[in-house]
């Protein structure tokens, strides 16, 4: 049985390989790297600074190889150096080869899985790998094949008890830490590359879990693949996983090697590993420099009266010169020899193709219907995303409804049925915000997914717009339906058309424009602030608040009132409920209003274009600004890089100044500073019942 | 399976006592002990240490249907001054139900039988006596460290004790918990990069310690710390118990010579407790199970019993085994031994200053984190200038044509509305605020009435500063009725308005479970109280019942309308259509275009929308008395109501009446907040 499943699994992946071929040593990657620099360059006052110093070491296929060291050695900028994805103000110098090539590997021949679980909340385990398959898997494939994939991929990760459980976001309860974890994996894996590179995968979870993982792990590099993870506190148990380790310290290799040899070179080295002590734990607290400032600080406080521990002989040496001396004595064993000869032989291994696979080879049209699937469960499900909104809306039109009720044609009426159109284009398109943290939880998924090149833009733009198409049509009629029965300002059919089509408008471009917004700031509350800010002007020149004629003409009237979208809709909402309805006058006796007239004169609208006119501009802006969001996104993933390199220039500058005990700042690879932001929805539960 | 980890659980290793362990006789460490004795200015009185011991301990769970479910079972254990108790096992084996068990911080529907003794007394452990420092660090971002300590530390000192002693105090617990380094960098928050991880978890045990508390508990003092910063909290934990103090944490590292006799010895080059933890988790055997299944685990073999035996049967076979083990024994021993000694009756250590320097410390405080925090008062103002000069330049010099009438009325509706929404902007900061609050009103730093007052009066500054130079712009560009005391009526009435947000909002927070809830359900109501407010419906069209006659009357807009429009329109004479035609008065326009009841003056207006503020925030205090006292009380009779109605026909070991059952805020806090994240 067991053999029939992997046999089973084997045709599949031959499936997915058959272009490149698969059988015995093809398909294996060699990674080897020579004389690794990493440079911080200045332009200020201060001396440039290395973050690695000339590294050597290699990684082989069917190895899982960890990259230890204490916070701020330089681990995650080897893993990025390695994996290309440095960002852009170091310099790298030296050689990193690929089967005996020198190239660079981006995305596509590796995958790489960073350290938070960016993933959709409300699909289950199985459905985010399907959808994840079906973006990426050529079309090729038979749905049998793809099936078979899905099905291998969650069982070599043990996700099978999950696979039909919800993820989980913030408001709803889900798969655990290490099912996360295993999860992300697993959508890297799904494809096959031939190197997983993993930043971090266990921190954050508890031990049992912890071991799940990096057992998966070593699953995933028995195929004969190459897996290079960075971890920074491995438990005993974990660390007994591991094939091959990287010891670093300050940018400098203290050990590269076999893993269970590492004990034994401490022990040469004068630093024997005590019985009862987690190996990694040893190796970090004889090269972790924080130690010597904790130890500093405590005699200080008077706190270490007793004795020095006097059978440790980390107590009376300072950890720097402990690093020093590792390092020395690495250089000089047989240990790092054995290294540098086996790089020799791997270099020799020429010819070795690997086929460079592009980040999807689904065509578009199936990129596109996936994500519009996946796109609608997530919305449906969603409690927040739209459901919680089309609540709201029913209350507002029942509240406006009743408000307004039977608004009649008496002379109050008139500036009654303005009112009515304005608050509902104005103020219930306001409530769009509510779906704002739900926009930026799928945003961030899209991040991701874009940079490992699931798909493109425009796909996602448009199959955004697809999925979100029915619930804006269901807020649209049932809002229009509720007031215009309530209020009565029309009989007509057509007129009652009219009035859901505006609001449609109305609704779907205000959520374009806080696309827009999500896609510029960088957080979640600078949103909403930014969002209402936008939405007010918006509102302030819609010719409600302020009469269209009376607005400054500089700025106001001719930018601004055009490009809002409440002036267009108001203008054309005002003409379905007034034009042909007679009014009384101000006393009795006096004439009757015509309602041009009262377009006319009192809401000073010019009749020369008709409402239909109106509703074409509408739409145009919504067009215009769906065409806009896919152009910033597209723009800021040409430029981030640029502003990336500004930032990370800012941050060293400012870690220098800071006085804490870390002296020595470590390299502000970007990802690693969680400045609590807000879209995380950190903070969201309040604390008051 | 729960419950009997969770016997197992409690190791307790003494982790190295002092050399004269039976001459600790509250042994302090010199610094502490001069201290100590210059705060309370008395004689030493005797023995002021912590026994605490517990014998039998079984805590019980009611769940939502009725069916309860026993966490902790039996437990017997002590923990003694000096001596530093480390609480350890898997994560749901019951290690924070005990540890909250022991502070008498249980859930409310959490019931306790078993006894725990003080100093050989019943002793309720209520706020003070022992301080407690949760696995959170809600510390206030944008004070330094001295400064959080220093507020701190006179929120609760005497008043009489002179600045000089409070001043040594503090700078004392700076260097006994080693902050020297940091003491005046800024925490950090969201947006402000601050000190490390460890050094905030060292901050929040020196706000407890500032107090010199004789019993300690941490709930995970090193989660999340990396292995320098844990090492650091630990030795200082080791430091503080040195003094004499009793000191219990939920931690990792216990002693490994009882796994050992239990026949899983502790392999070499393992760390003995992820041996421990790696023998008793059964998380494990799940994983296991689960590798199996997918075909890929090639089991080695290997003498690791582990590897033979599930972890279920592990857990058992050490259980039995600690039962009849001289460990167990020996525990039992010393629990009725220390149980025998009548100690001291410790007081409580909660606040010992005086409401008024409550207030005023608490004022001073939060002035100095509003004045510091970007996002709580500053952003708002930029926003605020933009906003009033994006209306100033619409309606600018708005004149007294025929068409200004109805733009005024726009005008003051704008402004009335839509800048005092974006007072919504603040929450998430208050919501921080909120948070501090808790912790410390949990600790009894001070009370519900001090944080009410001083957050109203630290406030007011940043109001006044915000809502003056926004008025002023927005007058002065528009042009609305010259003279100042229009002026002055404007200005003012804006505060007002603005002010009454901020305090609904307060309210709302009280109320709802989560940020997003509080800014979307601010924003319905206020989008409701726009639409009564009489400019989108004049006040005569409104229909009566609900909209007219209780909603308008509470809504904030419509007196700031009523009082606004007064201010504006009377005394002004406007064009008419035509100019043939005559002028049109502004008294006339107010009754029968605005429908405004002239009568009342627009000062008793402004004088409703004050008191408005402090009905706001007199509910905002009720809800909070009321989540305190009230909700916990609540949900423990229903809880017990369900458990007897279960247990209706069983014969029940335990009599639930007879349960003592505390009530507390944090319990109730925590289910809650679990209760809305399942949904």
């Amino acid at each position: 049985m067991e053999i029939e499943v992997a046999s089973g699994r084997g045709d599949v992946e031959r499936g997915v390989w058959r272009n490149g071929g698969n059988d015995g040593h093809k398909g294996a990657a060699y990674l080897v790297w020579e004389d690794l620099t990493v440079v911080l360059p200045n332009f200020g006052n201060g001396p440039t600074k290395k973050l690695l110093y000339g590294l050597h070491g290699y990684a082989e296929p069917g190895r899982i190889m960890a990259i230890m060291g204490p916070s701020g050695s330089g681990k995650s900028t080897l893993l990025d150096s390695l994996a290309g994805r440095l960002s852009s103000n170091v310099v790298m110098t030296g050689n990193i080869l690929l089967n005996g090539k020198k190239q660079r590997l981006n995305y596509g021949t590796i995958a790489y899985v960073t350290q938070e679980d960016v993933l959709l909340g409300t699909l289950t385990v199985r459905e985010t790998i399907s959808y994840s398959a079906h973006l990426r898997l050529p079309n090729t494939l038979t749905k049998d094949e793809k099936k078979g994939i899905i099905d291998g991929t969650i069982m070599e990760m043990g996700l099978q008890d999950c696979a039909d459980r919800l993820i989980g976001s913030w408001h709803l309860r889900g798969i655990s830490g290490g099912e996360r974890k295993r999860l992300s994996i697993a959508l890297e894996f799904l494809i096959r590359p031939r190197i997983l590179f993993l930043d971090e995968p266990t921190s954050g979870l508890d031990s049992a879990s912890a071991f799940f993982v990096v057992q998966a792990l070593k699953n995933v590099a028995r195929d004969g693949r190459t897996v290079i993870s960075s971890i920074h506190q491995p438990s005993s148990e974990v660390f007994a996983l591991f094939d091959d380790l990287c010891l670093l310290s300050g940018g400098e290799i203290v050990y590269f090697g076999e893993a269970k040899m590492a004990v034994k070179f401490f022990a040469e080295a004068g630093f024997p590993c005590p019985s009862r002590r987690n190996p990694s734990d040893h190796f970090l607290r004889c090269i972790n420099s924080d130690f010597d400032v904790v130890t500093a600080t405590l005699r200080g406080s008077q706190r270490l009266r007793e004795a020095d521990n006097l059978a440790d002989p980390l107590g009376n040496l300072a950890t720097s010169d402990i690093k020093a001396m590792l390092v020395y004595k690495y250089n000089s064993s047989e240990y790092a020899s054995r290294t540098r000869s086996r790089i020799q032989d791997i270099s020799t291994i020429q010819g070795l193709e690997i086929e460079r696979i592009k980040g999807s080879q689904a065509r578009w049209w199936t990129q596109l219907s996936t994500l519009t699937q996946r796109s609608f469960a997530n919305m449906s499900r969603d409690v927040g995303y739209y459901w919680s909104r089309i609540g709201i809306y029913i209350i507002v039109a029942i509240c406006v409804g009743t408000l307004f009720y039977d608004v009649g044609t008496s002379y109050t009426a008139i500036l009654a049925r303005g009112a009515c159109g304005g608050f509902v284009t104005g103020f219930m398109t306001f409530m769009s915000i509510g779906g704002f943290p739900s926009f930026i939880e799928e945003m961030k998924v899209f991040t991701r997914e874009r940079l490992n090149g699931h798909y493109g833009v425009a796909v996602f733009v448009l199959s955004n717009f697809l999925s979100s198409f029915p619930f804006l049509a269901a807020i649209s009629v049932i809002t229009g339906t509720i007031t215009f029965y309530m209020v009565k300002s029309r009989t007509e059919f057509s007129h009652y058309v009219y009035y859901c089509l505006n609001i449609f408008g109305c609704i779907a471009v205000v959520e374009s424009c806080m696309m827009i917004v999500a896609s510029l700031v960088p957080n979640f509350l600078m949103g909403i602030i930014a969002g209402a800010g936008v939405l007010g002007i918006m509102m302030m020149t819609a010719g409600f608040f302020r009469l269209l004629p009376d607005l400054p003409k500089v700025f106001w009237r001719y930018p601004v009132s055009l490009m809002s979208y409440g002036s267009w809709s108001l203008q054309g909402g005002y003409k379905n409920d007034l034009v042909g309805v007679v009014f009384d006058g101000l006393w009795p006796g006096d004439p009757k209003l015509n309602g041009e007239d009262v377009l006319k004169n009192m809401f000073g609208l010019s009749l020369d274009h008709s409402k239909w006119w109106d509703l074409f501009a509408l739409y145009c802006l919504f067009l215009t600004y769906r065409v806009l969001f896919f152009v910033i996104l597209k723009l800021k993933e040409r430029t981030t890089p640029f502003f990336r390199s500004l930032y990370a220039k800012r941050t060293i500058h400012y870690l220098k100044r800071r006085p804490s005990f870390r002296r020595k700042p470590s390299f502000p690879s970007r990802r690693h500073y969680n400045l609590h932001s807000l879209s995380s929805q950190e903070g969201l539960s309040s604390p008051i019942p | 399976m729960r419950s009997s980890t969770a016997d197992d659980v409690m190791m307790e290793i003494e982790a190295s006592k002092p050399q004269g362990n039976g001459l600790v006789v509250g042994g302090l460490s010199p610094l502490s002990e001069t201290l100590w004795k210059e705060k309370t200015n008395t004689e030493f009185v005797g023995d002021v240490s912590a026994r605490l011991t517990w014998k039998d301990l079984t805590v019980m769970v009611t769940l939502g249907n009725g069916e309860t479910q026993n966490v902790l079972e039996g437990l017997t254990g002590y923990a003694e001054p000096g001596s530093f108790t480390a609480l350890m096992g898997p994560s749901g084996s019951g290690k924070s139900t005990l540890l909250d068990a022991l502070s008498g911080r249980l859930a409310a529907n959490a019931f306790l039988s078993g006894t725990i003794l003080l100093n050989g007394r019943r002793a309720k452990l209520s706020f003070g006596t022992a301080a407690y420092v949760t696995q959170d660090d809600n510390l206030i971002g944008t004070l330094t460290v001295r400064e959080t300590i220093s507020y701190s530390a006179r929120l609760r000192l005497p008043d009489k004790m002179p600045w000089t002693e409070k001043r040594a105090l503090i700078e004392s617990t700076i260097v006994e918990m080693g902050l020297q380094d940091c003491a005046d960098t800024v925490i950090g928050n969201w947006h402000l990069r601050g000190i490390s991880g460890g050094e905030k978890r060292r901050v929040s045990i020196a706000l407890e310690i500032l107090m010199r508390p004789r019993l300690l508990f941490l709930d995970e003092p090193t989660s999340g710390l990396d292995s320098a910063s844990a090492f650091f909290v630990t030795q200082t934990l080791r430091g503080l118990s040195r003094d004499g103090r009793t000191v219990i944490a939920s931690i990792h590292q216990p002693s490994s010579e009882f796994f050992a006799q239990a026949g899983f010895p502790c392999p070499t080059l393992r760390n003995p407790s992820d041996h421990f933890l790696r023998c008793i988790n059964s998380d494990f055997d799940k994983v296991k199970a689960t590798l199996k299944g997918s075909m890929k685990m090639r089991f080695e073999s290997n003498d690791d019993p582990l590897e033979k035996i599930t972890t279920a049967e592990a857990i058992r076979t050490l259980i039995d085994c600690y039962r009849r083990s001289q460990y167990c024994y020996i525990a039992k021993e010393k629990v009725e031994e220390m149980s025998k000694i009548k100690g001291t009756v410790l007081d409580s250590g909660g606040s010992q200053a005086s409401f008024l320097m409550q207030a005023f410390t608490l004022t001073k405080r939060s002035f100095l984190n509003m004045s510091r925090d970007f996002g709580y008062y500053w952003l708002r103002l930029a926003i605020y200038i933009v906003v009033t000069i994006c209306i100033g330049t619409i309606y600018l010099n708005v004149g007294t044509s025929y068409s200004s009438i109805l733009a005024r009325g726009a005008c003051a509706s704008f402004v009335f509305g839509f800048v005092t929404f974006m007072s919504i902007g603040g929450f998430p900061s208050f919501v921080e605020d909120m948070k501090v609050f808790q912790r410390e009103r949990l600790n009894g730093h001070y009370g519900v009435t001090a944080f009410v007052i001083s957050n109203t009066l630290s406030a007011m500054p940043f109001l006044i500063l915000i809502t003056f130079i926004s008025g002023t712009i927005c007058y002065f560009m528009v042009r609305l009725h010259p003279g100042f005391s229009h002026y002055l009526f404007f200005v003012l009435c804006l505060y007002a308005s603005v002010t009454v947000v901020e305090s609904l909002m307060m309210a709302i927070a009280s109320i709802v479970p989560n940020f997003l809830m509080g800014i979307i359900t601010g924003a319905g109501i206020q989008g409701i109280f726009m639409l009564v407010s009489g400019y989108f419906r004049l006040p005569n069209d409104i229909p009566k019942p609900v909209w007219r006659y209780p909603m308008t009357y509470i809504s904030f807009h419509f007196w700031a309308l009523q009082g606004q429009y007064q201010n504006d329109l009377k005394g002004l004479i406007f064009d008419n259509q035509t100019p043939d035609m005559p002028k049109i008065s502004g008294e006339y326009i107010l009754e029968y275009v605005f429908q405004i009841d002239t009568n009342r003056s627009k000062w008793v207006d402004l004088s409703v929308i004050f008191s408005m503020i402090i009905i706001y925030r007199i509910i905002f205090f009720i809800m909070i008395k009321i989540n305190e006292d009230v909700t916990p009380w609540i949900r423990g009779y229903v809880a017990r109501r369900r458990m007897l109605q279960k247990n209706g026909n069983q014969n029940t070991t335990v009599a639930p009446y007879g349960l003592t059952q505390s009530p507390s805020l944090r319990a109730y806090v925590m289910d809650h907040g679990s209760g809305t994240s399942k949904k």
